[in-house]
């Protein structure tokens, strides 16, 4: 299966006094239809590896490859265009628009890509809260809804324009067991089932387990890298 | 496009809708600003134009007399134009005043599209009545011609400019002059001239308002001036009155060229004033700005209280694919809402204003007057142009420091 992201010594130095390295030399291929997950203590560069990945942060050394194509060094609205076409994000706190209702929410990336009328993202938007069980919901905004339920919203806002990537920082971080197993299974079920990449950050074993791949970081390297799928774990 | 830009307006929306009593503290400012100007210069402007048109009124609008700006060259210079001719010492011939050739003059100014010229010879005479006596300017015109040129017919008390025609030895002179001579309407008076005398009947009486113009001359036919004057076909001064007297300065330019006599404007005669109102119109302008100045601060302070409070929100739509563009289109419409809600407030102030204005009376010289304004929409649109300008460049300094936001410092500092 040909990569859908390959990170080539992927690094990134903070520039000062003295320089921080946040993530130094990473090698990564993430397939469509695979669930990867980061893992590692914390302040090992978890979060900033996936910034890169994300392309919202720029490395300041190696090369990103989106579907064969380098994209690290597009301009910010070059990149602003290909999250909007092809990422999601879900991150650890909700980040959603306080003013905006659920479904405003959902509907704010599909609005921004304009491809749909407005009836037609109406329905999208709708139908997305219907997948993670929000339909009866949608006019309420976060501050009405469970943390769980704005978790869901954020995933139904990362799928709204139907991305090839999922890119989720701890998204079960702030959740109960309960909640953070709909979540992840949710997870999976976009992995599994519709065919997209999905990466995660996450502290949580339990998931970790479910993953195709885990990536083992410490102090900004990957040290390991362990796919579950065809056994071999490729060596950084 | 009109459609993204339209969501981006939406989310402005929103954000204002959020801070109500910010929004309200920055659109009064901007009304006020708005309303205060409109109602200062219509009167200003209204003012000024009733001014300016008095000062236009009160004689026509260009005067063509026989004096000269500058010496006639003499013979010897005249015939060497190009030659290095030197002259000392030389006697000047005396030249008799008045027009020459004033037909020509006379036949050009009318030639000027929709203009009328009124010919006149001015000289003076003495009045005397008892043992009192009265220097006098007398001007003479043809009456007919010369109420279309100049306002004396509107300023007459009582009699009519025609009687000059009808009434033998007619004279229309100014009410105070009458009184300090204590004559009336159909009274007798001599006059005398250097070269001779003759009695003149008042068959007319004017008042002048602001001017001193008027206040010591005297109308009677150009015949009987020429003949009192003893300068028989002479005359000394044209009157003219243009359809717009703006062109007032180029046509006099024009005709002074051609023929080498003082042609005044009326803007030149009345050079003082005009700078006047050029000093007024600075200081209205100035205070203005100020007002603008001020209202601008209300809009920076809520965009950039709203950039401060918004910078997750600035994060989560820059990953979510936000280009900086739109960030700085979210926060520049934010400012440009409120400056067009408050120009809009502003404009119902200031119509207010000037009707409260327009129905005030003062009492002026005796006569109740109204406050001249001027109401043209010019300046409704001068009022929404400096405001929406001054709320776009507040707007635009806090919504770049939203563009260059850099989402990852946030979403760090978050997670
Ligand atoms: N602006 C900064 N200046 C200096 N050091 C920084 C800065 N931002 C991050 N770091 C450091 O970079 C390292 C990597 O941070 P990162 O957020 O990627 O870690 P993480 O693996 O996501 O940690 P966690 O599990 O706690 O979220 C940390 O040691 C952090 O202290
Ligand atoms: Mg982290």
């Amino acid at each position: 299966m040909s990569a859908l992201l390959e990170a080539r010594g992927l690094g990134r130095v903070l520039p000062g006094d003295p320089p921080v390295t946040l993530v130094r030399e990473a090698n990564l291929v993430i397939e469509p239809g695979s669930f990867t997950t980061i893992v590692g203590p914390s302040g090992c560069g978890k979060s900033s590896l996936l910034y890169l990945l994300s392309l919202i942060d720029r490395p300041t050394s190696g090369e990103l490859l989106l579907e064969g194509r380098e994209v690290s060094r597009l301009s910010g609205d070059e990149r602003a265009q290909i999250r909007l076409m092809k990422f999601g994000f879900v991150f650890q706190f909700h980040f959603l628009l306080p003013e905006f209702t659920a479904l405003e929410n959902v509907l704010i990336p599909i609005r921004r890509l304009g491809s749909l009328g407005e009836v037609e993202a109406r329905e999208r938007a709708m139908h997305l809260l219907d997948r993670v069980g929000l339909a009866e919901k949608h006019g309420k905004t976060p501050d009405r809804l469970s943390g769980g339920e704005r978790q869901r919203v954020a995933i139904a806002r990362a799928l709204a324009n139907d991305p090839v990537l999922i890119l989720g920082d701890e998204p079960t971080g702030n959740l109960d067991s309960q909640n953070s197993a709909r979540v992840v299974e949710d997870l999976r079920h976009l992995a599994h089932e519709e065919g997209r990449a999905v990466v995660c950050v996450t502290h949580d074993p339990g998931i970790a387990e479910l993953a195709d791949v885990r990536v083992d970081m410490l102090d900004g390297r990957i040290e390991n890298i362990l796919d579950r799928r065809g056994g071999a774990a490729a060596a950084p | 496009m009109i459609g993204r830009l339209g969501f981006l307006t939406g989310i402005a929306l929103r954000h204002l809708s959020k801070r109500r009593r910010q929004t309200l503290v920055a659109v009064s400012g901007v009304a006020v600003g708005v309303g205060f100007f409109l109602a200062v210069s219509a009167m200003m402007i209204g003012s000024q134009t009733d001014f300016v048109r008095q000062l236009i009124d009160v004689a026509p609008h260009i005067i063509v007399s026989d004096e000269v700006r500058s010496p006639t060259p003499q013979p010897g210079t005249r015939v060497y134009a190009n030659g290095a001719v030197q002259l000392h010492g030389y006697k000047v011939r005396t030249e008799a005043r008045g027009i020459k050739d004033w037909q020509a003059v006379l036949a050009a100014a009318n030639a000027v599209p929709g203009a009328v010229a009124s010919p006149s010879l001015t000289g003076g005479v003495t009045l005397r009545l008892g043992g009192h006596d009265e220097a006098l300017a007398i001007v003479g015109v043809d009456p007919e011609i010369e109420s279309r040129v100049s306002d004396i017919e509107d300023k007459l008390r009582a009699g009519n400019l025609r009687d000059l025609e009808t009434v033998q030895g007619g004279i229309i002179i100014g009410e105070e002059m009458a009184q300090r001579l204590g004559i009336g309407m159909g009274d007798i008076v001599a006059a005398t001239s250097a070269s001779r005398s003759r009695s003149m009947r008042v068959v007319g009486l004017f008042k002048r308002g602001n001017s001193q113009l008027g206040s010591s001359s005297g109308y009677v036919l150009l015949r009987e001036a020429q003949s009192m004057l003893g300068r028989p076909f002479v005359i000394n001064r044209i009157g003219l009155r243009i359809p717009d007297p703006y062109q007032a300065e180029d046509v006099a330019a024009r005709l002074e060229q051609r023929f080498g006599y003082k042609a005044e404007s009326w803007q030149e005669r009345s050079a003082d004033f005009l700078s006047l109102l050029v000093t007024r119109n600075v200081i209205m302008y100035s205070v203005v700005s100020a007002i603008l100045l001020v209202a601008s601060f209300g809009i920076y302070t809520v965009v950039s209280n709203s950039v401060a409070d918004k910078r997750r929100d600035i994060a989560i739509l820059r990953s979510i694919g936000f280009s900086e563009g739109d960030l700085q289109f979210i926060f520049v419409t934010e400012g440009l809402m409120l400056a067009v809600i408050g120009v809009f407030c502003g404009w119902a102030l200031g119509y207010g204003l000037m009707e409260i204005l327009g129905s005030l009376n003062f009492p002026i010289a005796g006569e109740n007057q109204h406050v001249p304004l001027d109401r043209s929409p010019r300046q409704y649109a001068v009022a929404a142009a400096a405001s929406l300008f001054a709320g776009a460049i507040a707007a635009w300094l806090p919504a770049r420091k939203a563009s260059r936001v850099d989402p990852v410092d946030i979403l760090r500092g978050a997670v």
